[in-house]
């Protein structure tokens, strides 16, 4: 899954590096004069390739606008944000749209399926939208991989949070996207489902070598990531590596958070 | 609480438009309704009733006895101040540079106040040798008419005698007036033009006399039983009713309408008032938490809506006598729906008023109901999933089903019956059977049109498809908004051409020729293929006329014509019967004279040649008719007595007749033309107006429907902001989610005006059945284009109404998805 690099004569080349999805000095205010929120104070981050990667940091810390403004979703105020060699921040909102569609998946806290669809549309929602086929061998495994294959032709409301969140999941992972996104993926889900779901999300990582990025509360959630990126009124605020829920504590305790 | 409900009501206030707007509608469409209801009968009583409304008592024979004599009764009795027994006659008038036609001349009253002739130049004739003639003679003040009488029996001349034009009158807004020349005389003039005695007195009492008592005081004052008093007003009335038929049918028929702006406006406020409780779920919610009871909410929203529906019914009242003013002096005095003016009855104000307020507190029930069940808590939750399930209703659906069967019941006995009263409570019974049902019906049609839908959009007609069918009752309602004006405009656009063909057949067989030229004497052999180069004549042929010995004895008028030739001139023979050679048509008096029935034989002859002939009986000819053939062979020396020609149909009409008059008129000076050509074009012009307001109909109620659509969709946008968020994260392009939204649209509209387009046609079907069902046969005509494009424009406008929101939805931010609030 190689995306091709765009040079623009007379400008230096966007660099290329290893890093799937990068932020540089990337700010978020909201509101303006002496009522205006840094929800974002300048943020340099990357997140590599086929890399798993929780976000973490107190309420309010601007973690979840980070993880906004990384997706698409919700434009900077200032500073760029790249997809591979693709700066977001320029994009236009078609392209941005077009960008979410076919390079980026979701997997939300409200598990965010439609209710007029079952379970199997809901899973090929994205690809349909950009007018793709979905590969069938691909599309198998993703399913039997979440266990869905009993639960496709099943409406939202016949599902249970777990099922639900894992046809979320489904739906991020089969266009194969550059990253996907998960916020709170197990926020609205018992701790037996939450682990199931986040056990799902690493398996991608470590067999398809699908980036993750994953922004939470819990260190528990966090400790199944590969790296945890801290942050504290929004700004960088550490990393840790190889997280164990302790280990996340601590560095959070760090925080006064 | 109060002062929040209108701190509420003025933060508010653009959101109110929607709601605001479909009131002053439905108002302003009752009350234009009621106004020019008011307006034409107050025209048409100038108008058709002219002569009667400064009439206190008009006295009327009801045998065509002579009333002369009775005038100087009626003169004696106590209260009366002047009697005027009108007189009228028919005579032969030549204009300057025109050629003789028809005119009817009438008597003018000596007693001023009754005489009725709106003068527009010139003055009402003072004595003989003078002339009064409406203003559609097209003649001036000045001019000298050549008047000739003929005997009516024999058609000879019995005098000819000079009038001049002393003055104009305008007949404006009489429907009879463009049918032929008026003229008006004094007594002694149109008596000596061969007057016929009178057939009726007019009374004007002394001042201040109650034209009742009056009436009442000059019945027993005539002594003989075939007359018949009434007052004036009354004779005013019922010289409109004759002219514009049933005009409590035209009433009810209008109200009808009002009505149905009114239910469809009230479809539209009950939604628009649950878009707004919807949007301030939140608002609502936090006033209980701070201590507002169930109630206080409630009372809130009421307050709320009934502020609104006053002042919208305010709006309404001007907006529909404006709306009035504009219509009457669009249409003027001399259509076929006459208007002048405004009339303002003072009930149309009070009705407007009542009903719109009342509809929007009643439309608003609902929503307030609504507004009490938010819970306190819902301030602290982000908004709740829109709900996917409506309850049932089983009394609702048993009372529907009801209705319907109860309905359809009364109007099969109306078509059979041909009573259009059980039509008409068959037909709004079923219909408000239909509304109560659509809860149920519509939602499936939805769905399985939707089903179709699906193949055909893609992934947004999917989605849509689904959307659609997601809250029964609420795409019912708007669909029911919409259904309702469908319904009642596929109605009446079916039902008006079916009323047409039906006419225009029952025309046709009564008068199967367009133009018949008769003669007291000899018609020119010429003639004949030079009215057919006219312009705008289709075809012609010439009935031969003799005199010829009758099996009695007697000396008979017999008529011969050519079947072969004359069939395509006629435009039917469902009510002539032609005769093929060796056969006489017979009118009935002729086989009761000679003793003859159909199939025995009738022998005429004429000098030494005689011709037997099969007789067959025909209600529809006025002397015996034989194939031409036969005449020939009988009096070869027979000539052309009457021509028949057939116009082209179109707009010419009129042209074609007025050049056949003059050409005939310098052939033949003692020739007649007479025609139905003209009741033709006129009963036309009387459907065209009633379409043009049936399409004003469709207008007004699309245009309240299209609101409904509109806040719809709204709602819909509001409950699935974080849906529509979703969808966008997910990859829908602002261009797709419009596109959602317009399908969506599209699906509600287009079910609602294939349903009413179905509904309706069947309810003109049957309302024309029922009206007309007792006069020969029913003709159903549905008009495919108008009925197709009935579908397209209520289609066409469910799209349009998506617009707003779906611009609205498109700027839904993708984060929307994850914030939810």
């Amino acid at each position: 899954m190689s995306v091709p690099v765009m040079t623009v004569p007379g400008e230096p080349p966007a660099p290329v590096s290893s890093a799937a999805v990068r932020a540089t000095g990337l700010t978020k205010v909201h509101g303006s004069g002496e009522t205006a929120v840094h929800a974002l104070a300048g943020v340099d981050v990357a997140f590599g390739r086929g890399e798993f990667t929780a976000i973490m940091g107190p309420s309010g810390s601007g973690k979840s606008t980070l993880m906004h403004c990384l997706a698409g979703l919700d434009t900077a105020t200032s500073g760029q944000v790249f997809l591979g060699g693709t700066e977001l921040t320029r994009l236009r909102d078609d392209e941005l749209t077009r960008l979410r569609r076919d390079r980026i998946g979701f997997v939300f806290q409200a598990f965010n399926l439609l209710p007029v669809l079952d379970a199997r549309e809901n899973v090929v929602l994205p690809m349909l939208l950009a007018g793709r086929r979905p590969d069938p061998a691909w599309f198998d495994a993703v399913i039997a991989r979440l266990g869905l294959r009993e639960r496709l032709r099943h409406r939202p409301s016949e599902l249970s949070g777990g099922q639900q969140q894992r046809v979320a999941i489904a739906r991020a992972l089969l266009p194969r996207p550059d990253v996907v996104f998960a916020d709170e993926p197990t926020g609205n889900l018992d701790s037996r489902s939450g682990a199931e779901v986040l056990d799902l999300l690493r398996s991608s990582v470590r067999e398809t070598g699908q980036t993750v990025v994953m922004v939470t509360h819990d260190p528990t959630a966090a400790s199944y990531a590969d790296r945890v990126v801290l942050l504290a009124d929004g700004r960088p605020a550490g990393e840790v590596d190889r997280p164990t829920a302790a280990s996340v504590l601590e560095a959070l305790r760090g925080l006064g958070g | 609480m109060l002062s929040t409900t209108l701190a509420n009501l003025r933060a508010h206030l653009p959101r109110l438009v929607a709601a605001t707007l479909a009131v002053v509608i439905a108002v302003a469409f009752v009350v234009a309704t009621l106004v020019l209801n008011e307006t034409s009968r107050a025209t048409l009583l100038r108008a058709a009733g002219a002569e009667y409304v400064g009439t206190d008592v008009v006295v009327t024979t009801t045998d065509g006895s002579s009333l002369a004599g009775a005038a100087g009764a009626v003169a004696a009795v106590p209260g009366v101040r002047a009697v005027d027994p009108t007189v009228s006659a028919d005579v032969r008038a030549r204009f300057p540079g025109r050629s003789e036609a028809h005119l009817q001349v009438s008597s003018v009253a000596a007693d001023p106040r009754l005489r009725w002739q709106r003068v527009t130049a010139g003055a009402l004739p003072e004595r003989p040798g003078e002339i009064a003639v409406a203003t559609t003679t097209d003649a001036a003040v000045g001019d000298v008419v050549a008047v000739t009488v003929r005997d009516p029996a024999t058609g000879d001349v019995t005098s000819t005698s000079d009038a001049t034009v002393t003055g104009l009158v305008d007949l404006g807004g009489d429907p009879s007036a463009g049918l032929f020349a008026r003229g008006f005389a004094v007594p002694d003039q149109v008596t000596a033009w061969g007057a016929t005695d009178p057939t009726e007195l007019r009374v004007a009492g002394r001042p201040r006399t109650e034209p009742e008592l009056l009436a009442a005081a000059v019945a027993p004052a005539l002594g003989f039983a075939a007359v018949e008093v009434r007052t004036g007003e009354e004779a005013a009335e019922d010289a409109v009713a004759d002219v514009t038929g049933n005009r409590l049918a035209l009433a009810a028929v209008l109200l009808v309408f009002a009505t149905v702006a009114v239910l469809v406006a009230g479809l539209v406020i009950a939604n628009t008032l649950a878009v707004l409780v919807a949007q301030r779920t939140r608002d609502l919610a936090l006033l209980r938490c701070v201590g507002a009871t169930s109630r206080q909410v409630r009372r809130s929203v009421l307050v709320e809506a009934a502020a609104t529906g006053l002042a919208a019914s305010a709006l309404g009242v001007g907006v529909g006598v404006g709306l009035a003013a504009l219509v009457s002096a669009l249409v003027g005095a001399d259509s076929p729906l006459p208007l002048e003016g405004v009339a303002v009855p003072p009930y149309a104000v009070g009705a407007g008023l009542a009903v719109g307020t009342l509809t929007t507190l009643l439309a608003a029930l609902g929503p307030a109901r609504a507004a009490t069940r938010v819970a306190p808590l819902a301030a602290l939750r982000p908004t709740d999933a829109a709900p996917l399930r409506s309850r049932g209703g089983l009394l609702r659906f048993a009372a529907g089903l009801l209705l319907v069967l109860g309905g359809a019941g009364l109007m099969v006995l109306g078509v059979l019956a041909v009573d259009v009263y059980a039509s008409l409570a068959g037909g709004t019974a079923s219909f408000l059977g239909v509304v109560l049902l659509a809860q149920r019906a519509v939602p499936p049609v939805v769905a399985a049109a939707g089903r179709g839908l699906g193949r055909v959009g893609g992934v947004p007609g999917r989605l849509a498809a689904g959307n659609a069918s997601r809250n029964p009752r609420r795409t019912a309602a708007t669909a029911t908004a919409l259904l309702v004006g469908v319904t009642l405009t596929t109605a009446m656009v079916v039902g008006a051409a079916s009323t047409r063909a039906t006419a225009q057949a029952g025309l046709d067989a009564a008068y199967p020729a367009d133009v018949e030229i008769g003669a007291y004497g000899e018609l020119p052999a010429s003639l004949l293929p030079r009215l057919q180069e006219v312009d705008g004549v289709a075809a012609g042929t010439a009935l031969l006329g003799m005199d010829v010995t009758g099996p009695d004895g007697q000396p008979t008028w017999v008529q011969g014509v050519d079947p072969a030739e004359a069939t395509p001139v006629l435009r039917s023979t469902a009510g002539l019967t032609l005769p093929a050679f060796g056969e006489a048509v017979l009118p009935q008096w002729a086989a009761d004279a000679y003793g003859l029935r159909a199939g025995e034989t009738l022998t005429l002859r004429a000098g030494e040649r005689s011709r037997a002939l099969t007789v067959v009986v025909g209600s529809d000819v006025t002397a015996p008719l034989l194939s031409a053939a036969d005449l020939r062979g009988l009096a070869p020396e027979a000539t052309a007595a009457t021509l028949w020609l057939r116009l082209d149909d179109g707009t010419g009409q009129r042209d074609a007749i007025d050049e056949v008059t003059e050409l005939t008129g310098a052939a033949a000076p003692d020739a007649y033309v007479t025609g139905l050509a003209s009741e033709r074009a006129a009963i036309d012009s009387v459907l065209d107006a009633l379409l043009l307001v049936v399409t004003g109909l469709l207008g007004v109620a699309v245009l309240i429907a299209l609101i409904g659509v509109g806040n719809t969709l709204a709602l819909s946008v509001l409950e699935r902001r974080q849906e529509n968020g979703l969808l966008r994260a997910m990859g829908l392009t602002r261009g797709q989610l419009r596109g959602l939204l317009a399908w969506e649209a599209v699906l509600v509209a287009g079910v609602a005006a294939v349903l009413g387009v179905l509904l309706g046609g069947a309810y003109g079907l049957v309302g024309t059945a029922s009206v007309l069902g007792g006069q020969d046969a029913v003709l159903l005509d549905v008009p495919w284009l108008q009925v197709g494009g009935i579908v397209v424009v209520a289609t066409a406008a469910g799209l349009l109404a998506s617009v707003l929101p779906a611009r609205r939805a498109a700027r839904t931010a993708p984060v929307a998805a994850i914030t939810a609030v």
